[in-house]
């Protein structure tokens, strides 16, 4: 396998997609490729990137209070 | 404040949900409070834009507050909100490239791979500061699917049914979306 068919396949590989033909192909592919090993490893460490995101909560909010009082001064949500 | 009180159990969304339907709107402040944060999480990575993730968040709730009533409870009251705000995002996208200014789904800019030998240095570290800021870099078709996939956790069939597309395009517009990130994280090293 060239590295433009491997590099094609490296995220259907990590996600354990793939037929044994292909699968087998990226693996000894990665052994012995230097670049295309590295590119597999940096998407492996952005999609765990990624995941941890969902529930990181360390950014700035709007304030809760604002927008709420917003939607009902606006009357666009109605509170009786 | 009374030990009954401060062990008073907390209604649960889907009783909050019912009795907003029922027109209590302190039950609906309540899962505003609950909730905001989430859907305005949501918003804000699949926008990328604080501006715009707020005023999403406030028509969510608006959306919300209208069918409110057509909670069934068949599935987690957060579950239909997360749904229901994807969807919301995904019309206002919608909305727009009828405007010209969203890219579309197909047809990105070819993405060129950084080769090891061309930077000698491995990944710099993924911080989740760094992370948001490229994914808010990313083309609007990479970014919806590379959120809902690899942060939200969507499988490929239901990104596909969300967006009207073919399951292989989810797939591939993630794996764009993945070098694209790989791209621009390094980028941004080097410009440090």
């Amino acid at each position: 396998m060239d590295c433009a068919k491997s590099l094609e396949l490296l995220s259907e590989y990590r996600a354990g997609a793939l037929d044994t033909t292909h699968r087998d192909g990226v693996s000894s592919h990665l052994s012995l490729c230097t670049t295309c090993d590295e590119v597999f490893r940096d998407l492996d460490t952005i999609v765990q990137a990624a995941a941890a995101l969902r529930d990181e909560v360390d950014i700035s909010f709007p304030d809760e209070r604002t927008l709420w009082q917003r939607m009902v001064t606006e009357k666009k949500i109605t509170i009786h | 404040m009374s030990v009954a009180e401060v062990e008073k159990p907390q209604p649960s969304d889907v009783e909050l949900a019912r009795k907003s339907a029922e027109g209590d709107g302190s039950a609906f402040e309540e899962l505003y409070r609950r909730h905001f944060r989430r859907v305005y999480l949501l918003s804000l990575r699949m926008m990328g834009n604080p501006t715009e993730a707020e005023d999403m968040t406030q028509e969510v709730f608006v959306n919300l507050f209208n069918k409110i009533g057509s909670f069934r409870g068949e599935s987690a009251f957060t579950t239909w909100l997360h749904r229901m705000t994807v969807n919301q995002v995904l019309m206002h996208f919608r909305k727009r490239s009828t405007r010209s200014e969203m890219t579309t789904i197909e047809g990105e800019t070819p993405i060129q791979i950084v080769k090891g030998t061309e930077n000698p240095n491995a990944m710099p570290v993924v911080d989740r500061i760094s992370l948001e800021s490229a994914i808010s870099q990313l083309p609007t078709g990479y970014r919806t699917v590379f959120v809902l996939h690899d942060v939200e956790g969507y499988e490929h069939d239901e990104i596909a049914r969300m967006l009207g597309i073919a399951e292989g395009t989810s797939k591939s517009q993630l794996h764009k979306a993945r070098l694209k990130l790989r791209q621009l994280i390094r980028q941004q090293a080097a410009s440090k």
